[in-house]
């Protein structure tokens, strides 16, 4: 089983093979496009058209940064999602290994509590989350934690709000990881690296996270678009974070509220290839 | 390594003692965030759920069939996203990193996306207005319309729910897919086996878990979401997430919200008996792997 | 070497950034229990008699300086020019959260904002839900110095809730894109509108929808308390595919998608003037066959933060001008029957309303209505799936 050590490496011969996947590959990518990019792009060609004028118009994507409020729902939304990262990743990368590594009774537990905040809707978990901080002020007021609960939701930066995003991101960030580690068949890494002598800091630093990159990316991918396209909570719990300004200004113009989603979908995304530029493209195997 | 004997003698050194507590510091902030953010509220939610006759009324015959509606949605979704899912995966994953990147962070994009701007995409594409609508008329004189299929019954819901489950499905099982080593299709094909035989022999045992866990996630996935369903269909579709959102947020029923925090805590309970179906189904799966 | 000296300066950027974050959020506790402290003694005033007059409650509201609003977006039935109106007059600064919430969200922050400087002050409510919240006590009683204009069918005896303006259910109609635009719901079954009506949304959810099907009802032989006939008459609608199930919005109205849309007849009105400007002629019918009404109610936070300027804001929406900036957004107000008498009603605007007759409108009983709706959201799945 010495393939399992050694790191993901291109063999010369994956190229004969790319040749006779071809035709499955190019219709498979082809109807995907159609399916994603028409309706798209059928919204895109919603909003560009003048119907004051005649012709096309982009004034209803140059007028989204004008509106009043920009900077600031951009900026709380950036550093919730930045926040909620780090915390997923610190939160759920050491459980997980703990988990496969050292305490596998454990894993029904975690795998459990990682799959739940899925299953309840947004909605019913706001309305728990709004209850337990109506303790704050009410049944809880006075005690540390009674007074946590009620700064936590300071509308500048609501902690409760990275905490519950956190919650969220984990069955997706737990999804990826898990195939992940799985992948790497994580327990023989960390045996030979320990019986090589290395502490368990060094396990985790230098052989399991470099070659679960790939995994821990796709995590931090799926918990920058949901941070940054998450509205039913923060409108309810009544926050300013970008998509509720962005449906503030829209109002009732037609075509201002659909270009304010696209240009959101667009925004994210380009955000996240700035990020994935992070990972020096060494995870695929084939590399060039 | 240690004998036996060795490890009966209770080292009661304190390094010793940090050793053994390792795991558990690194799994306990874990379990802090998911308390505060999912065990309490869930509590809270559940003791509106036990109040007054919440819970009977929340057991009535509307809500079964809302349930069962659900259910049967989110079960075709999961098969189908994660079917597609896979293909799409593949066939993004075996080209350059260019295709690999794009497509990747485009996912965790649309993983999240939903509601009334997905359902105006579709809308504008193919519903009775769509761009796509009438393109198919004027080309073909096809009137979609007429055709069986519809944008806002159970099957055009699937179809505009694959758009945000599919991208889902290819980021979570990307990982497992780089783990399909290029050397193990090779060394089948040296000792003789066929494509077929490699798929039901290596391939698919390594990617079965990976793949249902896929599946379990895009159920759950599809359970919970609503508010492209309101968009598009309203309640002529039953389903219990809608059901949930009119009592806990809605303009029409006050005084509703024990039946909607009763309803979330049986969805729970649902994918409970679902989870412990899929462990045991898991179990035998990954046998081999342990 | 290099890359890890990189990675580690990154991580530990990136941790401080954290705790700087983290640490700058700690301090707000304090502000919330100092906005308790300094209320006057306007929190228990029930009218403007209690603090000596309109100019005292004016001074206290600008003392207070903000006014938190809750679910009022800026186009329903022209709250946008109201808020500036407001804040221009007093110097108050408002702050409206959520723009697109629920009556059922406004009791909810309520709740859960309790004590808090972001709870909101004021609300704008369905009927039953400010029946319920004042069973709750959530609300603090509150005359205005027009209290009797309102009439007492409108209006709860303590002054915890008041109507405050209403309408009548509208077909309104894209004339580009159709023929000839239905004017009542027997219209409306024609077959030439095949997938072309839609609601504002569900009725087991959106109040409008709702309305729009006890509407229906009242056209197909029901009455305030027998809801049937419309959720039949939405069956058999759906069945012959001239209803589409789809949230009417502007959005789909301009995309085309949605050219018959059935909603409050301010709503429909004021898009007119914004659908014009995209080349849609916008026409707005009150059904002669099924004419339902209904009014919203407003009520003042109990544990407002701001009791002064929820008042003065009170004051404001049943003055004159209050009341006239409503008629502009193609809602009547509360009261129109007595302004048009005294004369103080703007007749231009009066006249620029959809053509009701109100002989024959009637209002229902909160009762009524809360049995309709049980009725409804029991039956309408299973009928329009069926």
């Amino acid at each position: 089983m010495t393939a399992v050590l050694t790191r993901p490496v291109e063999a010369p011969a994956v190229h004969k093979r790319k040749r006779r996947f071809n035709a499955t590959r190019t219709v498979v990518l082809g109807l995907a496009a159609v399916y994603f990019l028409v309706p798209l792009a059928a919204a895109v060609w919603f909003t560009v058209q003048d119907k004051v004028h005649g012709g096309v118009t982009g004034e209803y994507y140059t007028s989204i940064p004008q509106a009043e409020g920009f900077a600031g729902a951009l900026r709380r939304s950036l550093s919730l999602a930045v926040l909620t990262v780090l915390g997923v990743l610190l939160v759920t990368v050491p459980a997980m290994l703990a988990v496969t590594l050292r305490l596998p009774k454990l894993r029904p537990i975690v795998e459990g509590l990682s799959l739940l905040p899925l299953v309840i809707p947004p909605i019913a978990l706001v309305a728990g989350v709004r209850d337990m901080l109506a303790l704050g002020p009410n049944q809880l007021a006075g005690t540390p934690f009674g007074d946590a609960l009620v700064s936590s939701q300071d509308p500048e930066l609501p902690i409760i709000l990275v905490v519950v995003y956190i919650v969220l991101a984990t069955p997706f960030a737990y999804r990826s990881l898990d195939a992940g580690i799985r992948a790497i068949d994580a327990r023989t890494l960390v045996d030979a690296a320990r019986g090589l002598g290395s502490s368990w800091f060094d396990v985790v630093w230098r052989v399991l996270l470099p070659n679960l990159r790939g995994a821990v990316l796709g995590a931090a991918f799926l918990t920058l678009g949901l941070v940054l396209g998450e509205y039913t909570i923060a409108s309810i719990l009544l926050f300013d974070t970008l998509p509720t300004w962005l449906v503030k200004i829209s109002g009732e113009n037609g075509q201002l509220s659909v270009s304010v989603s696209t240009a959101s979908l667009l925004f994210t995304w380009l955000l996240l290839l700035v990020v994935s530029l992070a990972d020096r493209p060494k995870t695929s195997r084939s590399d060039s | 390594m240690t004998t036996p004997a060795v490890n009966t003698v209770r080292a009661r050194s304190f390094a010793d003692r940090a050793r053994r507590c390792g795991p558990w510091l690194a799994v306990a902030p874990f379990l802090i965030v998911m308390l505060i953010g999912l065990v309490l509220p869930v509590i809270a939610l559940a003791t509106g759920a036990f109040e007054g006759d919440s819970l009977k009324s929340s057991l009535g015959s509307g809500y079964r069939s809302a349930f069962w509606g659900s259910v049967k949605l989110s079960v075709v979704c999961a098969v189908l996203g994660a079917v597609v899912g896979l293909l799409v995966a593949r066939a993004v994953l075996s080209g350059g990193t260019v295709l690999r990147r794009l497509v990747l962070t485009a996912s965790g994009v649309l993983a999240n996306f939903g509601g009334v701007p997905l359902a105006f995409m579709f809308i504008a594409s193919i519903g009775n207005a769509g761009i796509v609508t009438g393109l198919l008329h004027d080309w073909t004189g096809f009137d979609l319309a007429d055709s069986p299929f519809s944008l806002y019954q159970f099957g055009g819901l699937a179809v505009v729910y694959l758009y945000f489950l599919v991208p889902l499905m290819v980021i979570v099982i990307a990982p497992a897919l780089d783990g399909v080593r290029a050397e193990w299709s090779e060394a089948a094909e040296n000792l003789g086996a066929t494509r077929w035989q490699y798929w039901r022999h290596v391939a698919g045992p390594l990617l079965a878990p990976p793949v249902m866990a896929g599946a379990l996630l895009l159920f759950c996935g599809s359970l919970s979401a609503f508010a492209t369903a309101q968009a598009m269909v309203g309640a002529t579709v039953p389903l219990v997430t809608l059901q949930i959102a009119n009592a806990l947020s809605g303009n029409v029923s006050a005084d509703n919200a024990g039946v909607g925090a009763a309803l979330a805590i049986e969805m729970i309970v649902l994918v409970a008996i679902v989870m412990a179906a899929y462990w045991t189904i898991e179990r035998r799966t990954a046998r081999w792997l342990r | 070497m290099q890359r890890n000296i990189v990675r580690r300066g990154l991580v530990a950027g990136l941790l401080s950034v954290t705790v700087v974050a983290a640490v700058a959020g700690c301090g707000s506790s304090k502000k919330a229990a100092d906005a308790q402290n300094n209320k006057t003694g306007a929190a228990a005033a029930t009218s403007v008699q209690d603090l000596g007059g309109l100019d005292a409650l004016v001074a206290a509201a600008k003392a207070e300086g903000q006014l938190n609003v809750i679910t009022l977006p800026r186009d329903w039935a022209n709250y946008g020019e109201l808020i500036d109106t407001f804040s221009t007059k007093y110097g108050i600064k408002v702050n409206s959260d959520n723009p697109d919430g629920s009556s059922q969200d406004e009791i909810n922050a309520v709740k859960s904002l309790k004590g808090q400087d972001r709870a909101p002050d004021v609300l704008d409510l369905g009927g039953a839900f400010a029946q319920s919240g004042a069973k709750e006590g959530l609300f603090a009683p509150y005359k205005v110095q027009t209290w009797a204009d309102i009439p007492d069918n409108q209006k709860d005896a303590d002054g915890a809730w008041y109507n405050d303006y209403g309408g009548y259910i509208s077909i309104g109609c894209d004339a580009k894109k159709i023929a000839v635009c239905p004017q009542t719901f027997a219209d409306l079954k024609k077959p030439e509108y095949k997938g072309k009506v839609a609601l504002n949304g569900d009725p087991t959810k959106s109040g409008s929808a709702f309305a729009g099907v006890f509407a229906a009802a009242l056209a197909n032989g029901g009455s305030f308390t027998n809801i049937q006939p419309g959720i039949d008459y939405f069956a058999a609608l759906k069945k012959s595919g001239n209803y589409i199930p789809v949230e009417s919005t502007p959005a789909t109205i301009e995309k085309g998608e949605t050219p018959i849309s059935i909603d409050w007849d301010y709503l429909n009105a004021g898009y007119t003037k914004e659908l014009a400007a995209k080349g849609i002629d916008w026409k707005v019918a009150v059904p002669a066959d099924g004419v339902y009404g209904n009014f919203y109610c407003q009520a003042i936070n109990k544990t407002a933060p701001h009791p002064a300027a929820a008042r003065l804001w009170e004051e404001f929406l049943f003055s004159d001008e209050g009341q006239n900036l409503w008629l502009k957004g193609f809602a009547r107000p509360v009261r129109l029957p007595k302004m048009t008498t005294s004369g103080k009603a703007d007749a231009t605007l009066v006249a620029a309303l959809p053509q009701v007759d109100t002989t024959k409108a009637q209002l229902p009983a909160p009762d009524q209505v809360d049995a309709a709706k049980k009725v409804l959201t029991d039956g309408w799945t299973k009928a329009l799936n069926g």
